[in-house]
């Protein structure tokens, strides 16, 4: 008894060592942000209150791009107000205000934190479940794409960035019509990589690329960057491109997410194909 | 004892700002992500109980993943690193006299404070990065984001250890 006693004096440090060591790989595995775990929303809750304070001092320092951003975004807006309508013609006859019906709404929210220099980043966002923000939701800047809603509180929400290993969008080519899958290679947060384009369109420098709208989360044509760089493999007859995002990531500052009122009828459409073969079209799935 | 313990919840909070507010914020070339926070690890006194080391770090460490949105990555790191610190403090360190000491240039002398700070930085940045990585594929990245960042980080800790604690003449 008292060896015993005199080896767990002795080496009480290991053990806690071990136990510490535990609890943060039961942390990690807790991170898992597609089931949505109890861990992360104390978090959010707790470091999302001084976010959103300090926060509120820096904003100032970004007012005057911010403002650019947004006007140039107002004019581009009015210019299209009609995209993000679906047109439903089941019957001629009907009358002509019931041609147009709304898909997509727009809810706006300001950036609270962020990373871009990590593998995988998040955003926060100071608006949450209260405001109708749900987990799977699109995020979009007056720029262009910023990822999709993980997790959400009553009053803040996760977004997790392009910038993250397991984020995939179906994206296209505006001028060759060829759609691709948008990754992130974790090497700088303005260049994003797209594979699976098929190399029978020949794709130019300077390119245009916009979502494909495949995706339920994401209207079509939303700007994601241009071609920086491509190069053609061979042996599978894809490309392999580098884009330059519209978006900087770093000076992110307010987005919209994105609400898609047929998601749910899509989503019930896609069931049983979804789970045996799913197309990668979705950031989350 | 009691200044101690003051003086370290300060550098404690201190230094989880600097990281979360600024430091985390940093992009330089895109990857370059300094760590410069387990400082505090580092800085502890020479006669902290391993008890107190391991609870301090692993707490550090939530504080600042609970910022990064990665919960756990950093305690981890910052756990294994508080329990090797004893063994390093060994070999590095030279005469030690007064426990409440703590571990800088002018107790230890600059290389063996530079060979602390490294291997302590080097190990933790490694593990932070492949956690948060996790993919064989990218090794060669991760590696070369932990070689950077550590730079940076060991700079920075130099720097603020020879403005806070230069040697009394």
């Amino acid at each position: 008894m008292n060896d015993l006693l005199r080896f767990l004096k002795r080496y009480y440090h290991v053990f806690l060592f071990l136990l510490l060591e535990g609890l943060s790989i039961y942390f990690i595995s807790c991170n898992s942000f597609r089931q949505g775990s109890y861990i992360t929303s104390i978090a959010n809750n707790i470091s999302g209150g001084i976010d959103e304070a300090y926060s509120n001092v820096t904003s100032y320092f970004y007012l005057k791009s911010t403002n650019e951003a947004l006007v140039q975004e107002n004019v581009r807006l009015r210019k299209m107000v009609e995209s993000s309508y679906v047109k439903i013609v089941n019957n001629v006859h009907k009358e002509e205000d019931t041609v147009y019906k709304q898909m997509y709404s727009f809810i706006d929210a300001r950036v609270i934190s962020k990373t871009v220099n990590k593998r995988n980043n998040f955003f926060m966002l100071n608006k949450g479940s209260i405001s109708g923000i749900e987990p799977d939701m699109g995020v979009i800047s007056p720029n262009g794409v910023v990822g999709v809603i993980v997790k959400t509180t009553p009053n803040f929400s996760l977004v997790m960035s392009v910038l993250h290993q397991d984020s995939k969008l179906n994206v296209r080519n505006e001028r060759t019509k060829t759609t691709g899958t948008l990754v992130w290679n974790g090497k700088h947060y303005a260049t994003g990589q797209i594979v699976d384009m098929p190399s029978s369109l020949a794709v130019k420098k300077g390119d245009k690329i916009v979502t494909s709208g495949f995706s339920r989360n994401f209207p079509e044509g939303i700007t994601v960057g241009t071609i920086k760089k491509f190069t053609k493999d061979k042996g599978t007859g894809f490309y392999d491109i580098d884009i330059k995002f519209s978006t900087d990531y770093n000076k992110l500052e307010y987005v919209y997410v994105i609400k898609n009122y047929f998601k749910i009828e899509q989503d019930r459409l896609m069931q049983g194909i979804d789970t045996a073969d799913t197309p990668k079209q979705d950031l989350v799935r | 004892m009691i200044k101690d313990i003051i003086y370290s919840t300060i550098q404690f909070i201190l230094l989880v700002l600097l990281q979360v507010f600024i430091l985390d914020n940093v992009a330089l070339w895109g990857f370059i992500n300094p760590m410069v926070y387990i400082w505090f690890i580092i800085l502890l006194p020479y006669g902290t109980p391993k008890w107190l080391t391991l609870l301090s770090s692993f707490l550090l460490g939530i504080c600042v993943d609970i910022f990064a949105g990665d919960i756990g990555v950093n305690a981890f790191a910052c756990v294994f690193i508080a329990f090797l610190r004893p063994l390093l403090l060994n070999s590095f360190s030279g005469n030690i006299d007064n426990p409440t000491q703590r571990p800088s240039i002018s107790t230890q002398g600059f290389m063996n404070f530079l060979l602390f700070t490294i291997s302590m930085t080097l190990v933790h940045h490694l593990l932070c990065f492949c956690i948060s990585t996790f993919a064989w594929a990218e090794i060669i990245q991760v590696l070369l984001r932990t070689l950077m960042s550590s730079v940076i980080t060991i700079l920075v800790i130099l720097f603020l250890d020879m403005i806070f604690f230069r040697k009394a003449e």
